[in-house]
Parts: C-alpha cells; sequence; structure tokens
C-alpha cells in the first residue's frame, strides 16, 4: 500500500486546503490595481463625458447597504423584482446596449425576470411573474432618445453623479481597479459641504472605452459603500438585434399606451403614473425632493413601508410637525400636511428646506 | 477482471432499484407533478403571480407543469430521497453484516466506493427524471401544449421547450449528486443507515435556511445548495451560462472533497462485523 493507514486523511484535507487556498486567491488576483498610465482627473472627466457610445452586453449586480431593514426572502417563489426592491440587498440585472434607441435590462430574480426594453420608438415592460407587458408607443422624433429608467446600471448612476459635480465637489484620482476583467481608473468625487450625507463617490472609468464599469457611494463614517453597482462581466460588442425584438406571449396582460407627439426632450414615458411630479430644492449633492399630497395611510399593507415608518422619530419645527427617517446615505421627513422631502442629507437640511419650502 | 466493476454496479443497481422503500419513494416524487396537476385543473384560473414559480403559466400550457414539479420537489423530496438512498450506501451494508463479505471478495475498498456513488448518481437521475416525466406527461394530458413562453417574455417552439426541460431535469440531478457525495461521507461514519439517512437531510435543510437569511449573505456563495434554483436561466433568452457553470463547480468541489472523505474513511475503516 503506497500510504500508511492514517496518512490517507491527510489527502482529503489536502484537497480542503487547495480548495480554501483557491477561494482566497482567486479574488485577491482579480482585484490586483492594474498599472495604467497617470491621468488627471480633468482629462478623466473630460473623456467621461465625451466617451463615446460603445455597444455593449453584460451583468450588473446592484448592492444596497442602506440600513434599512432587512427582511427575509420568501424562499424559492420570490419573485419581488419592483423598483421599490432595488433599495435593499443585492440584484442581478443583464443588460444590453445597441444605442441609445436601443437597449434592454433584464432584473433577473430566482425563476423570474422583469425586462425594460428599448426598441426605437417602441418601449416594452415585461413581468414574467404577473405575466404582465407594457407597450409604450413613442413618438418617430424620439425613436434615437435614451430610455430613462430605473439607475441600475453603472452608466445610469455615473451620471447622476457627474451631474451633482459643483463648485464644492473635489475631483480626484484615486489609483486603478480591475472590475470584469478590464482596467479602470478610479475616479473620486467628494462633496465638501457638511450638510450631504455622502463622503465620497467612486466611480471606475474604463481605460480603453472611459464607459463607467462601476459606481461606488459611501456614506460618511462608513467603510462599506451604502450602494454599488458594477459590471461582473461586460462585453463590447453589438447585442444580438434579437434582444432588442419583443413581441408579447399568448396568453400575457398587455396594457397599450401611446405617447403623445413631441414631448419635452427628456420625458419620462412613465410620466403619466407619476401624478405628484417633485419639486427640487437646493443644487448639487444637497438637493432635496419635495412631492406634495403623500398620503401613507394606504401604505399600511406594505410591509417593508410600515416597518419603516415605525424606526420614524417625531420632529417639529416652524414648519409644522412630521416624521424623519434617516439611513445611511438618504433621510426623508414626511410632514403632517402631506408633503415629503428626500434627499442625501442630513436631516436638519430637510427641515431648513422644508421651512424654505413652506 | 476488466468487467467485474461493470458486473459490481449492475448488481448494485439492481440492488438499489430492487429495494421496495426506493420503489416506494420514486413513486412518492410522481405524485407530486399529478397532485399539483389536478389541484391546477380543478381550481379557477387566476393566481397572479402567487404560489411557486411557473404555477400561473401551466393551464397555458402543460410542459410548465413540469417545471413547475421540479422546483417545488428540490427543496425538499428530491434531496430527501437522494438522502436516503446515500445514507444506505455504505452503512447498509455494515448494518446487515454484508460489507464484510462483499469485503473478502477482491473487490477494492475504492472501486466499491465509486460503484455505490455511481449508483446513487443514477437514482438521482432517474429521481428528477420521474418528476420530469410525469409532469410533462400529466401536463400534456390535463392541459393544452404548444409554444412556450420563456421568463423572458420570448416565445419558443414546443421541441425547443422540451429539449430546454431535459436540461433542466439533468442540472437538477447534477445538484442531487452533490447531495449524494455528502450521503455517501456520512453513510462510511456509522452503521446505523438511518443516522447517515437523517445527517444527510438535515444538512441540506440547515444549508437551505442558512441560504435564505440575508444576514449571512456573504457564505451563501460556498453553499451546496444556493446555486439549485439557477436551473431557471435555462428559461431565459439568451440563455447566461455563468450561474450554471458556478453551479456545477459548486457541486463539483463538495463532490471531490466528500469522496475524497469517504474514501479516507473507508479505506482506513476496521472492519469486523
Amino acid at each position: 500500500m503506497p500510504f500508511s493507514l492514517r496518512s490517507r486523511w491527510t489527502i482529503p484535507a489536502a484537497g480542503a486546503t487547495a480548495v480554501a487556498a483557491a477561494l482566497v486567491i482567486s479574488p485577491m488576483v482579480a482585484d490586483a490595481s492594474p498599472s495604467l498610465p497617470p491621468r488627471t482627473a480633468a482629462e478623466l472627466l473630460a473623456s467621461t463625458t465625451a466617451a463615446a457610445d460603445h455597444p455593449f452586453s453584460g451583468t450588473v449586480v446592484e448592492t444596497a447597504r442602506l440600513g434599512l431593514p432587512d427582511l427575509p426572502m420568501s424562499g424559492a417563489g420570490s419573485t419581488s423584482l419592483s423598483a421599490t426592491s432595488l433599495v435593499t440587498g443585492s440584484h442581478t440585472a443583464r443588460v444590453w446596449y445597441a444605442g441609445p434607441g436601443r437597449s434592454r435590462i433584464a432584473l433577473v430574480g430566482d425563476l423570474a425576470e422583469s425586462d425594460v426594453i428599448r426598441n426605437g420608438t417602441d418601449a416594452w415592460t415585461w413581468s414574467s411573474a404577473t405575466n404582465t407587458a407594457q407597450h409604450l408607443t413613442l413618438p418617430s422624433e424620439t425613436a434615437k432618445a435614451p430610455t430613462p429608467t430605473i439607475d441600475v446600471t453603472p452608466a445610469q448612476a455615473a451620471a447622476k453623479a457627474l451631474a451633482a459635480i459643483d463648485p464644492t465637489t473635489t475631483v480626484t484620482v484615486e489609483g486603478t481597479a480591475s472590475i470584469a476583467g478590464r482596467s479602470a481608473y478610479e475616479l473620486v468625487l467628494a462633496p465638501r459641504d457638511a450638510g450631504s450625507l455622502v463622503a465620497q463617490v467612486r466611480l471606475a472609468i474604463d481605460s480603453v472605452t472611459s464607459t463607467p464599469l462601476r459606481v461606488e457611494v459611501f456614506a460618511r463614517g462608513a467603510g462599506k459603500p451604502a450602494f454599488e453597482t458594477a459590471f461582473t462581466s461586460i462585453t463590447f460588442a453589438t447585442p444580438d438585434p434579437a434582444v432588442f425584438a419583443f413581441s408579447p406571449p399568448r396568453g400575457a396582460k398587455v396594457t397599450e399606451q401611446t405617447m403623445g407627439a413631441a414631448p419635452a426632450p427628456g420625458a419620462r414615458p412613465d410620466a403619466a403614473k407619476d401624478a405628484a411630479q417633485p419639486t427640487v430644492v437646493g443644487t448639487g449633492w444637497t438637493s432635496v425632493a419635495v412631492i406634495k399630497g403623500v398620503d401613507l395611510s394606504a401604505a399600511g399593507g406594505n410591509a417593508q413601508l410600515s416597518t419603516l415608518l415605525r424606526s420614524a422619530k417625531q420632529v417639529s419645527g416652524s414648519y409644522g410637525t412630521g416624521r424623519v427617517v434617516t439611513t445611511a446615505l438618504v433621510s426623508a421627513l414626511l410632514l403632517d400636511d402631506g408633503r415629503l422631502l428626500v434627499g442625501a442629507v442630513t436631516p436638519a437640511v430637510l427641515e431648513q428646506a422644508a421651512t424654505r419650502a413652506g | 477482471m476488466r468487467s467485474q466493476p461493470l458486473r459490481l454496479f449492475r448488481s448494485e443497481l439492481r440492488l438499489v432499484f430492487g429495494r421496495r422503500r426506493n420503489q416506494a419513494l420514486l413513486a412518492v416524487l410522481s405524485t407530486a407533478p399529478i397532485l399539483i396537476g389536478i389541484a391546477v385543473r380543478v381550481s379557477s384560473p387566476g393566481g397572479d403571480g402567487e404560489g411557486p414559480a411557473f404555477l400561473g403559466q401551466i393551464t397555458q400550457n402543460g410542459l410548465f407543469l413540469a417545471f413547475t414539479a421540479l422546483t417545488v420537489t428540490l427543496p425538499f423530496f428530491l434531496p430527501l430521497s437522494v438522502a436516503v438512498v446515500s445514507g444506505e450506501a455504505i452503512a447498509g451494508e455494515a448494518s446487515s453484516g454484508t460489507l464484510r463479505n462483499l469485503l473478502v471478495v477482491p473487490v477494492d475498498r475504492t472501486r466499491l466506493l465509486l460503484v455505490k456513488y455511481a449508483s446513487i448518481v443514477v437514482f438521482g437521475l432517474a429521481a428528477a427524471l420521474v418528476v420530469w416525466g410525469v409532469g410533462l406527461i400529466v401536463g400534456l394530458l390535463l392541459f393544452p401544449h404548444g409554444a412556450v413562453t420563456l421568463l423572458s417574455g420570448t416565445t419558443v417552439s414546443f421541441a425547443n421547450a422540451l429539449g430546454r426541460a431535459l436540461l433542466v431535469a439533468l442540472y437538477v440531478a447534477a445538484m442531487l449528486a452533490g447531495v449524494g457525495a455528502i450521503g455517501a461521507f456520512f453513510s462510511t461514519l456509522t452503521e446505523v443507515p438511518m443516522g447517515a439517512m437523517a445527517a444527510t437531510a438535515v444538512l441540506t435543510i440547515i444549508s437551505e435556511i442558512v441560504g435564505a437569511v440575508p444576514q449571512v449573505r456573504v457564505i451563501w456563495p460556498y453553499l451546496f445548495t444556493t446555486p439549485w434554483l439557477a436551473f431557471g436561466d435555462l428559461l431565459r433568452s439568451p440563455v447566461p451560462l455563468h450561474a450554471m457553470a458556478i453551479g456545477l463547480l459548486t457541486e463539483g468541489v463538495y463532490i471531490a472533497l466528500f469522496l475524497l472523505l469517504a474514501w479516507a474513511r473507508l479505506t482506513t475503516k476496521d472492519i469486523s462485523s
């Protein structure tokens, strides 16, 4: 016999050690910072805003750690893929992008999928859990306009962060990162305004295409990003056109909607649904959205919302009385007169805004 | 001598599939799609995305009964039946005193373990195919069939969907092979088959519970039950292969480690009874 009997146990032990080593080493290899020629923040910013439209397909993982109550998932059939479910936990989306008027985002759940498909003047939403589709016909002049959707992808989140840059923002380049197998520069935006809950936003910009590959938003005093969205894989090639072709399946409930001709550029296709359009008070990082006529008495059925409201703190001031909810990155002030103020700011900023707006 | 492992494998398969209890397990598994099919058939249509996945689609296409049945049996019934068969594998022989007889004839212990494990894998495959096949037959008898809507909203032909369904059953069988390896190891530790079966089933359930608690999300990727539901990716268009590849790799690592452990235990075990 080649081994003594006792020494046989060393073989499974060696196997376990090899597996553990592989699990420890492979992320270290993947995370190693690539060495890239140095670039200044201004150069990087310019290349990002002027970045040519690169078609791609890839997978995005979005993680939110806003400090909201984490609800246990409802097991195998968990199909909650609504936009509100994006504020807690981690979600995976598959993304295809062929140009401003042709894109598809598939929010992937266990045995479920929600899709937003844009193909020229056709916009579709599809939910496998409810077997429903929504068809929106856009006016022909918007065929090339981009689709505003939920900020799942790094590109969408990065555009928001870049738009918030104001004179009080420090912009620096801090090293490099390797994301989805590509080397990227890390651009760091840090607001100086103490009223902002955001400590910094880190954008990983692809060194070749200048496409944002990862966006991390750090709250003040937090070591882990409160919000993070990153590609786990990305291919820069025009996706198969079949991906954008959608025809509602037999038996699905289909809602048809046609957008009126010539809407304002950037009009949201779901604007009809949003009766209460928010107004924005303030600028940049400390801007606060004010929504009027919010009635949460009907929200009792939403477990997440009622848990959240139970954690609210009573406040009062010259603006009246209300309740304030604070999370790592977002504060919300719900006034008894039905006004809702939301922003990535400290509750004090919300109260000031309420006084001014009132 | 060359045909000897094959002969041992054949006799092992006869033993596994000939056992009344294992036949009863397969029969119980086949009732799952029958029960779901009848329940959906007699109840009124509707169900806005409630209940197990695909339940709403069954009335439109009988093929979905096969998917629903696999989804419903995967968390508990399928792993339980594999736990029973794998827990029996070595411990059953030891408790009835036949392990000694088996080892007296010139059968290498390593070879014995591999043959036992192979028959466990075949039983897992048979269990998945029973659920799949009965689901398919009952579904086609009770409900309409035709083109199939995938999770992505794309419509594919019936033949295409049938191929995807078969791949789902094979993927499920591969996941069950992981349970089988764990069961085979526990089976070498004891002479009480019941203990090995219970330990395997309990470990599977603990792994599933841990996999449902978001606070311990960091360890989810290392659980052997996490990738089980990735078979849903076969019903998307285009099919993403990444999650299923990770799933097969995870089960592969579990199979390798637990078979090595079982081998180390069985080859150093002092068999006196």
